[in-house]
């Protein structure tokens, strides 16, 4: 076992190829840990904010091709898969193809999990992942027979548990859109107004968005902030109809969505091209910060790669720590990973060298 | 249940589920077990009441088995629904992962 000092920071990185865990005292020099889940395709990693200790992995199980797994474990020690992954119903026709996303449950239910996956599906588990119930109002909800998939496949990606009332949680589906439950996830419903669907005739269907990514706005007040493939959104505290923000950005198309977590109204987001080429605009690769819920738009290209630069940033693979100033992290599906340690201003590669990144979170080591 | 018996006990005692290496963690390290059971499914279902897990690693909850895992009866690939797969005692079931290439990943 390795030891991680309490209050490094610790970015754990989901590739094609396993997972990686970076772990800084300063953020300027980072240590290695892993690869975990050696060798197979690690969609989402995460470091347990509620106690800084408890890693989680969404991979297959070990040999890749006998079904999908959470792994778990302590930090700086091997991951070991859970008693049991989700399922569906029998009968429903429907089988478990990946674990998209793995979202800690509230601060004072220290052994609850939230899990996204493919098809597109959310399920919970009381006890760190041994086992599981399905949302069925949601899994098997009618009009699912009519879904359809992103490029990525159906799956369930984001996922939002509100901090102020756990009964009030987010789900984003691709290519089906954002659902919302404010009972606990007895009912859902579709919360898709003022998002577009260019691809579709109708260009504000009830559903049919492809969302990409959703995360909190830090105020703390229930915003959101939203990247879609059509534009990028910003939904105030009382819900309702989204906000259109992507003026400013250079693309209406990306992935993935960062909020700061010390600052209100302020995220990041890493525009590509989109359509068939999915690649920073101008071959460089930028970050774009806003600090008023996306009134107005900030490039960063300080020390990310460019011109010339043809890599793309997944929906998972940014993300922010706590620390202050904020630290930010960018993946990239070429295997590079760049870190802030100031807000975004300016970018360090922490390595270079890592198979294509599928997923990228932070925390604190406690 | 028993691992490393003769042809003539195998026959007489049921059918042999041979277990791939990545699975062992389940068998507790037995690379093979014996089992009875009068069809495929049954004898799947039996599988997991040993060793519980084992079942979901093969068959995902359709109850067919996983892309990629194949299911042999007496080196025979098993192509029909499971339930319809009839066993007899002395026969030998091979669980095993397609040796697959070629993809970008």
């Amino acid at each position: 076992m390795v030891n991680v000092k309490k209050g490094s920071t610790v970015v754990l990185v989901g590739t094609k190829k396993g997972g990686f865990v970076f772990h800084s005292a300063d953020r300027r020099r980072w240590s290695l840990l892993g690869p975990y889940c050696e060798g197979m395709p690690v969609y989402h990693m995460i470091l347990d904010p509620r106690d800084g200790r408890t890693v989680y992995a969404a991979a297959p199980n070990p040999g890749e091709v006998w079904g999908p797994a959470l792994y778990r474990g302590r930090l700086g020690s091997n991951l070991a898969v859970t008693k049991a992954a989700p399922k569906f119903r029998e009968g429903s026709g429907l089988a478990l193809k990946q674990i998209w996303h793995i979202e800690p449950g509230p601060a004072d239910a220290a052994d609850t999990l939230y899990v996204g996956v493919e098809p597109a599906a959310l399920f919970r588990s009381d006890d760190r992942g041994d086992s599981w119930s399905g949302f069925d109002s949601l899994n098997y909800r009618p009009g699912r027979a009519q879904w359809q998939p992103g490029f990525g496949g159906l799956c369930a990606h984001s996922v939002l548990v509100d901090p102020r009332d756990p009964r009030h949680l987010l789900v984003g589906i691709s290519s089906v859109g954002t659902f919302e439950s404010r009972d606990g996830g007895d009912s859902w419903t579709t919360e898709n107004r003022n998002v577009r669907a260019d691809f579709l005739p109708t260009k504000y269907p009830e559903t049919g968005q492809c969302v990409h990514h959703l995360t909190w706005d830090s105020a703390g007040d229930g915003s959101i902030f939203h990247q879609n493939h059509c534009g990028t959104y910003h939904r105030g505290p009382g819900g309702g109809a989204w906000t259109e923000i992507t003026k400013g950005l250079p693309s209406d198309f990306g992935f993935a969505i960062a909020a700061d977590p010390l600052h209100a109204r302020t995220a990041y987001v890493a525009p590509l091209l989109g359509g068939g080429n999915r690649v920073p605009p101008k071959s460089q690769l930028a970050v774009w910060k806003t600090t008023n819920a996306g009134r107005s738009w900030r490039r960063f290209t300080q020390g990310l790669p460019g011109p010339g630069a043809f890599m793309g940033v997944l929906r998972e693979a940014m993300a922010t720590d706590a620390k202050d100033p904020v630290g930010a992290y960018v993946g990239t599906n070429t295997g590079q990973l760049y870190a802030s340690r100031n807000e975004g201003e300016s970018w360090k590669a922490v390595t270079v060298s890592l198979p294509p990144i599928l997923s990228v979170s932070a925390g604190i080591a406690r | 249940m028993d691992s490393r018996v003769s042809a003539g006990e195998l026959a007489r005692l049921g059918v042999t589920v041979r277990i791939p290496a990545t699975l062992r963690t389940y068998t507790s390290g037995q690379d093979e077990v014996l089992l009875e059971g009068s069809d495929l499914a049954t004898l799947l279902r039996r599988l997991d009441e040993a060793f519980p897990g084992l079942r979901d690693r093969i068959l995902d909850e359709t109850g067919k088995p996983r892309p990629y895992v194949n299911v042999f009866v007496n080196e025979e690939l098993v192509h029909e629904p499971l339930p319809q797969v009839r066993l007899s005692s002395g026969d030998v079931v091979h669980i095993l992962p397609s040796v697959a290439g070629g993809s970008i990943g």
